[in-house]
């Protein structure tokens, strides 16, 4: 069968192409996605509106949809006033410095069980794989103990090392560096490169894909972190975003519109990161199943 | 030089997972409310964790929880999936928007629908007034708080979970499909008889993982709810993080209650990886 025609056979199942008119089938399924979508945005745009919103439009029943004056003061605001940059600075430090550190000890990790052949291999291997059963949300007295008597408590290295082994990192890069061919590493050797030298500049480089998607999980889950820095940072000068905006509404001591502006601007990074990265995330996420 | 490479995360993994990890399975036998004096107390913790009555409205609130948030987000999450895999119009615009909750910090998800659900000024009540209905206290009642939180929480991972089951259902073989159009099945036929079928590995496994997320839940309550309206939102893990940082401080309860939570993430993720295993084999 030719390509056109095995083209014409999924075009019959997988219905409409452009030139018949949509079936009821594409309208119900079209409006149900509308539907769904709505429920989706409209509580994200509503609260980005509200954010543009002053005192007392947000306290005004029924509530008004636009604002009266739209009130960018909300937003310089919480720059001059508050400890905003205090707390972004904190985000950046924590999720770049993190994300580097999980990369770079992963990807060695990754490279003994991928590369290597030593004693003890294997259940080490099974060991790091089972670590994703142990979550922090199980060993959370013990560990925040631990790192207590450590002296990291008010750190940023306690906030950035403890989680900085993560399992699934050093599964996908490992799983990435078996299709690496060994005659590679081999002729390398041969020509007298450095094991390091070996990993660094030959295996790395090659790597890019899993390495980019390792990268971009960490960013996103370090910058919307919230468990891990609530029980390290306990100065306020040490909050991260979502630390200082769950915090400071809990305790009413930042207004509610300063609040929402500071909000609405620590998920812009996350929202850029979404529109250009969508398919490594997506592909990730449906590959590995871990968030 | 292989042990050199593996040094650095092992050293990790075993000062903050495995070495906490043993550290709560003692801890949970004994009573300290400063972390550096222990009473030992036996199985107290434990029998505590069994009868006393607040530990028991925090395992009724996640079990109700974890419950109704598996159930709706499979249900839900199949349903977008085979909507989206079959649409034509905009697919990827749609996929994008039911994803993008996913990105956003729980924190900021709970403000929002903090914001949504406020009893007075928020737009889901006026809405409801403008339709002629009351205006619930969807944060002020403890039953209506916890459907909010369901809700949320659903709101917030069904993207997650749709893009798995969107995977799974590339993968099947289209020749099937074709087949069964040609022998004249209508397409509800088609998603009963072939797909839903075919999609069961992908679907239990979304069982399994929204089932680990439930109990695992945490941030976006706490920034919704905060465990409240009087408790009703509170589930395991607030519970642990209480007993640590909220009088009565007991890191001792807190921690046998960790241990529990383990048994029931172990199993599950096990569970996950013997039916991965048969997966692969087939």
């Amino acid at each position: 069968m030719s390509k056109l025609q095995e083209r014409a056979t999924a075009n019959k199942w997988s219905s409409m192409s452009g030139k018949k008119p949509p079936s009821v089938g594409d309208i119900i399924r079209t409006t149900f996605l509308i539907v769904v979508s709505l429920i989706i945005l409209a509580p994200v745009l509503w609260f980005v509106l509200s954010s543009f919103k002053d005192v007392t439009d947000l306290s005004s029943r029924p509530p008004k949809i636009l604002p009266t004056h739209w009130a960018f003061s909300n937003y310089t605001e919480a720059f001059k006033m508050y400890n905003y940059k205090r707390y972004f600075t904190n985000s950046v430090i924590v999720t770049s410095i993190a994300t580097v550190l999980t990369l770079t000890i992963n990807s060695m990790a990754a490279y003994a069980f991928a590369k290597y052949n030593f004693r003890g291999r294997d259940g080490l291997f099974v060991m790091t794989l089972a670590m994703i059963m142990i979550p922090l949300q199980v060993i959370l007295i013990p560990i925040y103990l631990v790192v207590a008597n450590l002296g990291l408590v008010n750190t940023y290295w306690g906030m950035i090392i403890p989680a900085a082994a993560t399992p699934t990192g050093v599964f996908i890069i490992r799983q990435y560096m078996l299709t690496i061919p060994d005659e590679l590493i081999e002729a390398a050797r041969i020509d007298g490169a450095g094991e390091f030298r070996i990993f660094a500049r030959i295996v790395l480089p090659l790597c890019r894909p899993a390495l980019a998607v390792v990268a971009i999980f960490s960013i996103l889950w370090r910058w919307n972190d919230f468990l891990w820095p609530l029980l390290i940072a306990q100065k306020e000068e040490l909050y991260t975003l979502p630390v200082a905006l769950a915090l400071l509404n809990g305790q009413l001591v930042v207004p509610y519109n300063i609040v929402l502006a500071m909000s609405v601007m620590s998920i812009i990074p996350v929202l850029f990161m979404f529109v250009f990265m969508q398919r490594q995330i997506v592909q990730g996420i449906a590959q590995t199943g871990i968030k | 030089m292989p042990y050199l490479f593996v040094a650095p995360n092992m050293f990790i993994f075993i000062t903050f997972i495995v070495w906490p990890a043993i550290r709560g399975f003692q801890i949970s036998f004994f009573d300290s409310i400063d972390g550096r004096t222990f009473t030992p107390v036996g199985i107290g913790n434990y029998r505590t964790i069994f009868g006393d009555p607040t530990v028991a409205s925090v395992a009724r609130n996640t079990a109700t929880y974890v419950i109704f948030y598996v159930l709706i987000s499979t249900f839900l999450a199949t349903a977008l999936a085979l909507v989206v895999n079959e649409q034509k119009f905009a697919k990827g615009f749609f996929r994008a928007i039911i994803f993008l909750p996913v990105m956003l910090s729980p924190i900021v998800v709970g403000l929002i629908w903090n914001d949504v659900l406020d009893r007075k000024v928020g737009p889901l009540n006026s809405l409801l007034q403008a339709l002629g209905g009351g205006s619930p206290g969807w944060l002020v009642e403890p039953k209506l708080g916890m459907i909010a939180v369901i809700f949320v929480g659903v709101w917030v991972h069904i993207g997650f979970y749709s893009i798995i089951l969107l995977a799974g259902l590339q993968g099947i073989d289209r020749s099937l499909l074709e087949a069964a159009t040609m022998d004249g099945a209508t397409r509800a036929q088609i998603i009963r008889t072939i797909i839903l079928p075919l999609l069961k590995p992908t679907t239990l496994v979304i069982i399994i993982l929204s089932t680990i997320h439930g109990f695992q839940s945490f941030d976006f309550i706490y920034s919704l709810t905060g465990g409240g309206p009087l408790g009703a939102t509170t589930l395991i893990v607030q519970y642990i993080y209480d007993r640590a940082f909220q009088s009565p401080i007991q890191y001792g309860l807190g921690s046998a209650a960790g241990v529990i939570l383990f048994m029931i993430i172990f199993a599950f993720t096990a569970l996950n990886f013997l039916l991965g295993k048969r997966r692969e084999a087939i």
